[in-house]
């Protein structure tokens, strides 16, 4: 079942840390989003840092703060790569994640009259007059607060000497929970499926690996291909810092991958609002059994992380991280675990076409797998997740997650999870509804997406007029280079 | 050509009620569309093809009666779009121009339909009796506890349903086809199998040869992944996107040379022969693809589907109408049904290189992707009466419907609330 090991072996040193965990040991983090303003300078600043720049060869030591770097395509551009070059990088990378069209397919410019997610309102990566554009994106992680602080500020001083400038710093802060795990603001515990890579990772979680080639360029995909990658011509790469490809190109690819990077602004008492209004007693009096276990039937899994399809009627922490669950065979029609809830969306394992329940689903579903490193940010409305203190509690700041993912085809995999599953109003069967944390609540023609249903028997209950619980607030594809293509991107003289 | 394609573009911008061809007024009419075909040179022949307009409608019943009414309520419309084209009639007397527009009219080659004798007014009228009952539930919920017994809820949609004056059509089944089209269909159907096996007894001895020609054929031509820049681009996807992702139907229009050479010419047209025949026969039930025995599983979001030969032969037109957007479309083909593809399109210009015509060719994940978009064009106008639903929502309305006041026993009654 498990695909083999790749005919090549992973090129670990040359392949950005990122890729192959979370640095979830690393309690602090920040991502600096940084505009290239002198090339050469940036240049000269970039070369000093590649060395330092963590690999997946390296074991990282929780009390050492590390970095690694991605660069969207108009800072390969700012850097001085050749248009040519720049040329053979996906439509995607190329457009950005902002192109209109691309913006209506992914739900940012919904049907609504002026939809909040809209680039026109984001923070930054968004299309506002005025707005720095943004040229690379530096991920630090350190021990604690103070490491941080002073590993950015080291980083930090030559970056104006280096050319350049720093257009906004996303801070980050992990939730974590009593039980030793992370949760996301809504107060369910998080990060626990991840598809494994062959080569790479020996723990599955209870889930096939997946082919290397869907998470780094240059090794075999899912179809057994190599995913197309961005090159050079040999002739601008004379010192062969690069890996030789075809036509007589070099690899700026090979050993590198693809984010996406979206801030997710989090209505996490608004949240809570509707499910406690939706669950109350007939009598009008809050029912926080039902309303908790609305919420699991939203999410697919109980806040411990246990997931519907093994437990449910109630949350069992002892599931808490159970991941070995197929959907098709214990719940073909959505019983435990709703056809539309969010982990059966973004990750409908066996449960699709070709065959549900068999391997072909199985094969067809690693074409589409995510592997996510991002970070949530903001203080939690409550250290306990208790959703009575959050309803208490005063929205006040702005909390999310800044979700980060790495895949090596953006259109077949973030971009298709998130277009054909998360906001795929007819998806599985459903009828005008789409995934209920993330969705957009209106298609680009005005037709309404705000309910959400539970199978049961004898028949469904549905829930109308759900409200968008989760905005973007910025965004934007990069380029995460191998080792040798930074230093390659350092070498560049224009 | 400028002025035509404005006029295409005012009509484009509302299908539905725009004052040439309102096409939302046109009864029976699934899927309407007008393409431009640029002309180009056929890069094998070398042989200058000109450009043409082609008009497309899916329609409920005879062709004629559909175009009788259409010129009807949208003839100065149709002369406003048609007197561009060369030869067309002066403006005058309609019937002059419904003679010309009968005069050419060209075959389709293959015609797939999802589900065979599903009429417009069916799946609209199916599409309101699940919005309706669906509405009802929702009302009804506090009244059903888990405790209530699934045909207790039935039995309530059932009484709801007769207690509707305008859903009175719901409680009788939807009427057959009538039954002299099922019998020239059920001859159609044992007279073309008889004569495929007469055919497909009389070619046997050239198959070897045929064999040898064919990978010869597919060794020798040129294909995109020698191209390096063919490999990575999405070609014209800007510009055709801009069509794309409003509704949960798309469409798309495909056009491209085939092969150079007789024996491909040939082939295709065969193939488009047998292909014709095999999806209206034995893929009419909203599977395409589907052969249970080959373990092949089919395609299900694929509602309309035209192969035609046009430009005496060197191009083929493909329009398709689908569910969800492109990406969807491409990895479900590339992923159930690349055989049939390669079958027919591998035939084609510049299609990734196939292997004994079913093997290979679209599996090329990425350069497929490329060849369709680099040969797909823009559809200036595009009409769907129904561009909300996929077809498994039709079928599931049509199940819920056909199961309403059907006999039922307990599981079956189950399955039955489960559609909801």
């Amino acid at each position: 079942m498990s695909p083999p090991e790749p005919a090549m072996k992973l090129e670990l040193f040359d392949i950005q840390g990122i890729v192959g965990r979370g640095y979830g040991k690393h309690s602090s983090a920040a991502y600096l989003l940084l505009e290239v303003e002198a090339p050469a300078l940036a240049r000269r600043w970039l070369a000093e840092k590649v060395e330092r720049v963590h690999t997946c060869e390296q074991t990282p030591d929780p009390d050492v703060p590390c970095f690694n770097i991605a660069f969207t395509h108009a800072g390969l551009e700012a850097l001085g790569l050749d248009a040519e070059a720049l040329n053979t990088f996906p439509s995607e990378l190329k457009e950005g994640m902002t192109e209109p069209q691309r913006s209506r397919a992914l739900g940012d410019e919904s049907g609504a009259a002026d939809p909040e997610s809209s680039p026109r309102h984001w923070d930054w990566g968004g299309t506002a007059a005025g707005q720095r554009p943004v040229h690379l994106m530096l991920m630090v992680f350190a021990p604690s607060e103070a490491d941080l602080a002073t590993t950015i500020a080291e980083l930090s001083v030559l970056l104006r000497p280096g050319g350049l400038t720093l257009v906004r710093r996303l801070h980050t802060a992990l939730l974590a929970d009593r039980e030793g795990g992370v949760r996301e603001h809504f107060g369910f515990r998080d990060a626990i499926s991840q598809p494994g890579i062959a080569g790479l990772h020996r723990t599955t979680s209870g889930q096939p690996l997946v082919p290397a080639g869907e998470f780094i360029l240059g090794y075999e995909n899912a179809y057994g291909l190599l995913t197309e990658c961005p090159r050079v011509h040999h002739s601008l790469d004379p010192d062969r810092l690069l890996p030789p490809a075809e036509f007589g190109t070099h690899d700026l690819g090979r050993n590198g991958s693809y984010l996406v990077v979206r801030q997710l602004g989090q209505r996490v008492r608004a949240f809570w609002q509707f499910l406690d209004a939706v669950s109350r007693d007939p009598d009008g009096v809050a029912n926080p059994q039902r309303r908790v276990a609305l919420a699991a039937r939203m999410v697919g899994r109980w806040p411990s992380g246990a997931p519907l399809v093994e437990s449910p009627i109630e949350d069992d922490p002892t599931r808490a991280t159970d991941n070995s669950f197929g959907f098709h065979q214990s719940d073909p029609q959505g019983l435990r675990c709703p056809l539309g809830a969010h982990i059966r969306r973004s990750n409908p394992r066996d449960s699709l076409d070709p065959a549900p329940g068999t391997a072909a689903s199985l094969a067809v579903n690693a074409t589409h797998r995510l592997l996510r490193r991002g970070r949530t940010y903001g203080p939690p409305l409550s250290t306990t997740f208790d959703p009575d203190e959050i309803l208490r509690a005063d929205e006040g700041d702005e909390r999310g997650i800044h979700f980060i993912c790495v895949n090596a085809n953006i259109t077949r995999q973030f971009e298709f999870v998130q277009r054909s599953w998360i906001n795929n109003s007819q998806f599985d069967g459903l009828l005008d509804e789409t995934d209920p944390l993330l969705g957009t609540r209106r298609l680009p023609t005005g037709r309404t997406t705000d309910t959400f249903s539970v199978p049961g028997c004898p028949v469904r209950q549905r829930i109308s007029g759900l409200p968008t619980f989760v905005v973007v607030r910025g965004g934007a594809y990069f380029f995460l280079p191998s080792i040798s293509a930074i230093r390659y991107l350092a070498s560049l003289n224009s | 050509m400028v002025v035509l394609r404005d006029v295409l573009a005012a009509i484009g911008r509302d299908p539905v009620a725009n004052p040439l061809v309102p096409f939302g007024d046109l009864t029976g009419l699934h899927y309407g569309r007008f393409v431009i075909l640029d002309g180009a040179v056929d890069p094998g022949t070398g042989r200058t093809v000109a450009s043409s307009l082609v008009f497309n409608c899916c329609v409920d019943g005879p062709a004629d009666q559909f175009l009788q009414a259409l010129m009807a309520r949208a003839g100065s419309g149709l002369w406003a779009v048609f007197q561009h084209c060369s030869g067309a009639p002066a403006p005058g007397e309609h019937g002059e121009l419904l003679a010309w527009l009968r005069r050419h009219r060209i075959p389709t080659q293959t015609f797939y339909v999802n589900t065979l004798g599903r009429t417009v007014f069916q799946i609209l009228k199916e599409a309101q009796l699940r919005e309706r009952i669906e509405g009802f539930l929702d009302r009804k919920a506090g009244s059903t506890t888990t405790a209530t017994s699934p045909s207790t809820v039935r039995k309530a949609i059932q009484q709801f349903v007769r207690g509707t004056n305008d859903l009175a059509w719901a409680m009788r089944p939807e009427p057959p086809l009538p039954w002299a089209w099922r019998l020239r269909d059920g001859l159609h159907r044992i007279g073309g199998l008889a004569v495929g096996l007469l055919v497909g007894l009389l070619a046997l001895p050239f198959v070897p040869l045929f064999l040898v020609v064919l990978r010869r054929s597919e060794i020798n031509a040129p294909h995109p992944r020698q191209d390096p820049n063919f490999r990575l681009s999405q070609f014209n996807r800007r510009q055709l996107s801009q069509d794309e992702d409003f509704f949960i139907q798309n469409q798309f229009s495909v056009l491209g040379f085939i092969k150079p050479g007789l024996f491909r010419y040939a082939t295709l047209r065969a193939i488009l022969v047998v292909a014709d025949f095999v999806v209206h026969h034995f893929f009419r039930e909203g599977d395409l693809g589907t052969v249970p025995l080959l373990n092949l599983h089919g395609v299900d979001t694929i509602h309309f589907a035209n192969w035609i030969v046009v430009d005496q032969g060197q191009r083929v037109l493909f329009l398709s109408n689908y569910d969800f957007n492109l990406e969807d479309y491409m990895n479900d083909f590339i992923n159930k049904v690349a055989w049939g593809l390669n079958l027919i399109f591998g035939h084609g210009v510049n299609y990734p290189r196939t292997d004994w015509m079913v093997f290979g060719g679209a599996r090329d994940e990425q350069v497929y992707k490329a060849v369709l978009r680099k040969y797909q064009i823009r559809t200036q106008v595009w009409f769907c009466a129904y561009p909300d639903f996929s077809a498994i929502t039709i079928q599931k309305n049509a199940q819920l419907r056909a199961g309403l006041f059907a006999e039922l026993d307990s599981a079956a009654e189950r399955d039955w609330l489960a559609l909801l």
